[in-house]
C-alpha cells in the first residue's frame, strides 16, 4: 500500500467514526484551523502543551489576535475551562483511522481528555497501513517506561442507552485530524 | 447483589417471567440481527479463521506459563515504579485494594468498567469499608444506581429501556429527563461524573492485556472514562486476571485486531490505552502516580492446568457468545449467567462462583453452536458447557431419573429398539394419524406447544431389504447412518433418499447393528454412555468398508464427525476408526450436489411445492459447516427459495432441551415459524429430522395458514415417484 492509498484509506475509515479530516501543508495552517474551530464553537481557550518553543510563540500570537487564551501548562488546575486540545500526533493507522499519541505528560492527557474538541496534526509520513506495522515502534516506546500511549479513533462514544450511538460521553465530542504534507514542506 | 437460582424449578420460573418482558425480547432480537451484520462488515476482507487459529495458538502457548509470565511482568512493572500484588481469592483481592485505599488516605474512588471487579464484587466490599465508589462507564453507572449486576459483558445496561433510564436520571438529578432525548441523558452523565472524576482520590480499572515483556497494561474503551480514571486520581489500581497475561505486544495487538470487531462490530474501540509504569501525576507522591496492579487468581491458575477446561482462559471478554445465543436473546443476561454472561458465563460461573450458582443455568444450552461459531479464540463453548454439566452431575452424585433411564436404555440397543417397537403398538389407541393425540406420561402440559409424531408401524430397518436398491454397477459404496428419528419415526425420509439414488450406481447399506448416535446422552452430560454408544456404532459400521457414511440427520452427522473423535481420543484403535468415520460422514445435500453432481432439471419439487423457506439446522450449518449445498439443491430442483430472517437460528428443539425448557423451546419455535411464514413460502424445508419434528409439530398447533414442513430429501424426491404409505 503506497502513501496515497494509506491516506485514502485513513480518510475513508475516519468518516465512518465521525472523525473530521483536513489536509494541511504547514503547522501554521493547523493553528489557524484550531483557532477557527474554537471560535466557531464559541470556545475561548486552546490547550497545546506539547509544542516546541518556536511554535508556541507563533500560536500564542495567533491566539492573541483571535482573543483566545492559549494554555500550555498546569492544565489540571484549568481542567474545567479547556475548549480545544491541540496535539502533534506520533503515528496514524490507516485501517482504523487511529491517531497514536504519546501521552506520558499529564498535560498532554488532560488536553486530549477534558477538552470539547481535539485537533491533532498527523504528518503524512507517519501513517502506517495497519496496526501490526507499528509493532516495533510501539514496543520501543513501551520499553522506555514510564509511558502512557494512547490510541484515539474518533470522538468519545457510547451506546449504553438502548444501543443508540451517542457522541461525547466523557471525552472530546469531536476529533479533527489534520494531515500534514511533511514531505512537501 | 446478584442471585442465581440453584434449583432448576426456580430457575424455570425466572425464565418464564423473563419471557413476559416484551421490551427485552424485542431489543435483544434487534440487537442480535444488527450485531451479525456489523460483525460481518467489520471482518470484511480478513481471513478470520486464520486469525482465530493464530490467537488460539498464542493463548494456548501462554496459558501453561502464566506464572512465569507473571514473574517477568512483575519485575518489569516494579522496575518502573508499580507495586504488583497477587490475590489468590476474590476476597483477598478486595482486601488488598481496600488496604491500598486506606494506606493512601483515599475517600472517593472512580471506576472504569471491569468484569474482574464484578467477579470479586469489589464495589460491595469497598462500600462496606466506607469508601465512596462511583462507576463511570455509562452503562455501569446506570446499573450501579439501580443496584443491579451487568446483563452483558460489553453493554451492561442493555436490558433497560430509555424510559427506565430517564426515570432513574430524573431521580438522580432532581430534574425531569425526556426519555426520547438520549443525547441529553448522556450529557447528564458527562456533567454529573466530570466533577466526580476531578475530585476522586483513586481510580480502579481492569485491563484487557497485561504484557509481560514490558510490564504494560492495555485498556480498551469507547467512552474515554478509562483514560480519566487512570489520569486524574493520584492512585491507580488495576485489577487483572492472570489470564490476561501475554508474553509480548505482538500477542496483544493480534487480539486487539479482533476484540472490538467481534464485540461491537467496530474496527477498533475509540480509545486503547497502554500504560507502562507509574506515569507523571502532579497530585501523586513525587509527581508520579501511586500505581498498583493486583493479579487475581481465583481459580485461574488451577484452570490453566486442566487438560480440557484450560481453553476457557482463552476468553477475551468480547461478549459475542451472548450476542448470538438464541436463549440469551429471549431471557437476557440476568437469566443467562451469574456474573459472567453468555456461553462463557455458564462455564466460568462454575469455576469462579461455584457449583450452586452454575448447576441450574448450565443446563440451559441448546448445543446450537452459534457461540462456538463466533468465538474469536475458538473456544469449544458448547462442549465445555456439557462437560461442566457432567461435572456437576458427577460431583452431586444424584443423577436425575431421566439421565439414569436414558443411560440404561441407550447402552443396550436391543432393549432400546424393543421399547420403540412396543411404543408403536402402545400408541395405537392414542394416535391420530401421524400424531399422538395425547402427550405420553413423561410430558407435562407445557410440553403441548407442538404435536408429537407417532412411532412408525414399521421402522426403516424392517423395510430395508424390500426397498434397498441393488445397482448392477457400483460407483459409490455408502453406509446409511439412519439415526433414531429416521429409523423409527420418519422412515419415509430415507425412502425418498433411496428413490433419488436409484439411477446413480450407489450401493447403500443399512448396517443393522447401528443404534442411536449418542448425542442425547452427551447433551445430558452422560459422556460414558455416549462413549459406549459410539463404540457400538463403530463396530456396527466399519468406516473402512465405505466411501461415505451418509446421514439425513444433521445432528447425528455432526455428532459422528465432531464428537466421536473427541469421545474416543486416546482409545487405542478406536481413535483411528473414529477419525475415519468422521472423515466419511456426509449430509444429504452435499452428497447430491458434490458427490452425485446431479444437474439442474434432473430433480424437481412436486406440483404442490413451489416456494420454499429454508431452516438451516444448527448441526448442518455450524456443526458440519454445510451452507451452500442445500440452497443449491433447492435451486437445481427449480424451487423458488425465499430467504427468511434468522434462517440459521435454532428452531428450539435441542433434543432433551425442549423437555427441560419447554417455554424457551416454544418461543424459539414460534419465532422460527413466524419468520418462515413471513416469506410467503408454501413449504418450509430443512435437512434434519429433529428439526422436522419440532417445526412440523409446531405448525400443527398454529392457527391460520400452515406451511408444509418437509425434509429436503422428500421435497427433492417428491416428483419422482408417489410416496408409499407407512
Amino acid at each position: 500500500m503506497d502513501e496515497q492509498d494509506r491516506i485514502k484509506l485513513l480518510k475513508e475509515k475516519a468518516e465512518a467514526v465521525q472523525t473530521l479530516v483536513a489536509d494541511i501543508t504547514t503547522l501554521r495552517q493547523a493553528f489557524d484551523y484550531a483557532i477557527e474551530v474554537t471560535k466557531r464553537q464559541g470556545g475561548t481557550t486552546i490547550a497545546a502543551p506539547s509544542l516546541g518553543m518556536e511554535e508556541r510563540t507563533l500560536l500564542g500570537e495567533l491566539c492573541r489576535k483571535a482573543e483566545i487564551t492559549l494554555l500550555t501548562e498546569d492544565l489540571r488546575g484549568q481542567a474545567g475551562s479547556i475548549h480545544a486540545g491541540l496535539t502533534l500526533g506520533d503515528w496514524g493507522i490507516a485501517e482504523t483511522a487511529t491517531l497514536v499519541l504519546e501521552s506520558t505528560s499529564e498535560d498532554q492527557r488532560i488536553a486530549t481528555m477534558l477538552s470539547e474538541t481535539h485537533v491533532a496534526v498527523l504528518p503524512k509520513s507517519r501513517i502506517k497501513s495497519d496496526l501490526m506495522e507499528l509493532e516495533s515502534e510501539l514496543s520501543a516506546s513501551m520499553h522506555a517506561a514510564p509511558r502512557y500511549l494512547a490510541f484515539i479513533s474518533g470522538a468519545s462514544r457510547t451506546a449504553d442507552i438502548e444501543r443508540v450511538l451517542t457522541i461525547g460521553v466523557h471525552g472530546p465530542q469531536e476529533l479533527h485530524l489534520l494531515i500534514l504534507d511533511d514531505e512537501a514542506a | 447483589m446478584i442471585t442465581t437460582p440453584s434449583d432448576p424449578k426456580t430457575y424455570r420460573q425466572d425464565l418464564k417471567r423473563a419471557l413476559q418482558n416484551q421490551f427485552l425480547g424485542a431489543t435483544l432480537d434487534t440487537f442480535s440481527t444488527a450485531y451479525k451484520a456489523s460483525r460481518a462488515k467489520a471482518f470484511e476482507g480478513m481471513d478470520l479463521d486464520a486469525l482465530i487459529a493464530e490467537i488460539a495458538e498464542g493463548k494456548d502457548g501462554s496459558i501453561p506459563h502464566l506464572e512465569e509470565l507473571f514473574a517477568v511482568f512483575k519485575a518489569r512493572a516494579e522496575g518502573s515504579g508499580v507495586k504488583v500484588h497477587v490475590a489468590q481469592t476474590a476476597g483477598e483481592a478486595n482486601g488488598i485494594i481496600a488496604e491500598i485505599a486506606r494506606a493512601n488516605g483515599v475517600k472517593t474512588i472512580v471506576k472504569g468498567k471491569s468484569m474482574t471487579a464484578e467477579e470479586t464484587f469489589l464495589n460491595d466490599h469497598l462500600e462496606k469499608e466506607g469508601f465512596v465508589v462511583t462507576e463511570t462507564d455509562l452503562g455501569e453507572w446506570i446499573i450501579q444506581l439501580r443496584h443491579e449486576g451487568p446483563s452483558h459483558m460489553v453493554m451492561p445496561a442493555i436490558h433497560l429501556s430509555r424510559g427506565q433510564v430517564a426515570e432513574l436520571f430524573t431521580k438522580v438529578t432532581g430534574q425531569h429527563q425526556d426519555p426520547e432525548d438520549i443525547n441529553g441523558m448522556v450529557k447528564v452523565a458527562r456533567k454529573q461524573l466530570r466533577q466526580t472524576f476531578l475530585e476522586a482520590d483513586m481510580g480502579i480499572t481492569g485491563a484487557n492485556f497485561a504484557i509481560a515483556e514490558t510490564g504494560t497494561i492495555g485498556i480498551v474503551t469507547n467512552e474515554g472514562n478509562g483514560r480519566l480514571v487512570t489520569t486524574l486520581p493520584r492512585v491507580h489500581v488495576a485489577l487483572v486476571g492472570f489470564d490476561k497475561l501475554l508474553p509480548d505486544l505482538k500477542s496483544a495487538l493480534r487480539i486487539l485486531r479482533v476484540l472490538p470487531r467481534n464485540a461491537t462490530g467496530q474496527l477498533i474501540s475509540t480509545y486503547v490505552t497502554w500504560i507502562t509504569g507509574a506515569t507523571p501525576c502532579t497530585t501523586g507522591p513525587n509527581g508520579r502516580k501511586e500505581m498498583h496492579i493486583v493479579f487475581l487468581d481465583n481459580g485461574r491458575l488451577a484452570l490453566a492446568r486442566d487438560p480440557l477446561f484450560s481453553q476457557a482462559l482463552r476468553c477475551i471478554r468480547c461478549g459475542a457468545c451472548a450476542n448470538v445465543c438464541p436463549i440469551y436473546k429471549l431471557v437476557g443476561g440476568h437469566n443467562y449467567g451469574h456474573v459472567y454472561i453468555g456461553a462463557i458465563g455458564l462455564i466460568l460461573t462454575y469455576f469462579y462462583h461455584g457449583r450452586e450458582n452454575a448447576r441450574a443455568i448450565v443446563r440451559n444450552c441448546l448445543n446450537c453452536q452459534a457461540c462456538k461459531a463466533v468465538c474469536p479464540t475458538g473456544i469449544d463453548l458448547p462442549h465445555l458447557i456439557k462437560e461442566v454439566y457432567r461435572s456437576v452431575l458427577q460431583v452431586e452424585g444424584d443423577k436425575p431419573l431421566k439421565n439414569r433411564l436414558l443411560s440404561r436404555v441407550l447402552r443396550d440397543r436391543k432393549l432400546f429398539h424393543f421399547l420403540l417397537r412396543r411404543a408403536s403398538l402402545a400408541q395405537k389407541p392414542v394416535s391420530d394419524g401421524p400424531y399422538l393425540r395425547h402427550l405420553p406420561f413423561l410430558f407435562a402440559q407445557e410440553h403441548n406447544f407442538r404435536r408429537l409424531p407417532t412411532v412408525a408401524a414399521t421402522p426403516l430397518r424392517d423395510r430395508w431389504n424390500r426397498i434397498a436398491p441393488r445397482p448392477e454397477k457400483v460407483r459409490h459404496r455408502v453406509a446409511l447412518f439412519a439415526g433414531c428419528l429416521v429409523d423409527f419415526v420418519y422412515p419415509e425420509q430415507a425412502e425418498a433418499l433411496l428413490r433419488l439414488l436409484k439411477e446413480h450406481a450407489v450401493q447403500i447399506d443399512f448396517p443393522p447393528d447401528q443404534s442411536c448416535c449418542g448425542l442425547p446422552a452427551q447433551m445430558m452430560g452422560e459422556k460414558e454412555t455416549a462413549q459406549e454408544v459410539a463404540i457400538q456404532n463403530l463396530k456396527a459400521m466399519d468406516p473402512a468398508r465405505y466411501d461415505y457414511v451418509l446421514t439425513l440427520c444433521a445432528s447425528c452427522g455432526s455428532h459422528l464427525k465432531e464428537n466421536y473423535p473427541k469421545l474416543l481420543a486416546g482409545t487405542p484403535g478406536l481413535q483411528v476408526q473414529a477419525q475415519q468415520m468422521a472423515s466419511k460422514v456426509i449430509d444429504f445435500s452435499s452428497f447430491m450436489i458434490d458427490v452425485l453432481q446431479i444437474p439442474s432439471g434432473e430433480v424437481a419439487g412436486d406440483a404442490l411445492t413451489r416456494k420454499v423457506a429454508y431452516h438451516a439446522p444448527c448441526h448442518l450449518c455450524r456443526g458440519l459447516k454445510v451452507t451452500r449445498a442445500p440452497r443449491e439443491l433447492l435451486e437445481r430442483a427449480g424451487l423458488e427459495y425465499l430467504p427468511s430472517k434468522d434462517e440459521d437460528v435454532c428452531c428450539g428443539f435441542g433434543g432433551s432441551f425442549s423437555i427441560d425448557f419447554p417455554e424457551l423451546s416454544a418461543e424459539l419455535l414460534s419465532r422460527k415459524l413466524a419468520n418462515a411464514e413471513a416469506t410467503g413460502a408454501d413449504t418450509l424445508v430443512t435437512d434434519c429430522p429433529g428439526c422436522v419434528l419440532q417445526l412440523r409439530g409446531g405448525m400443527e398447533k398454529r392457527l391460520g395458514k400452515r406451511l408444509k414442513v418437509r425434509h429436503i430429501a422428500e421435497v427433492i424426491a417428491a416428483s419422482r415417484a408417489p410416496s408409499p404409505k407407512k
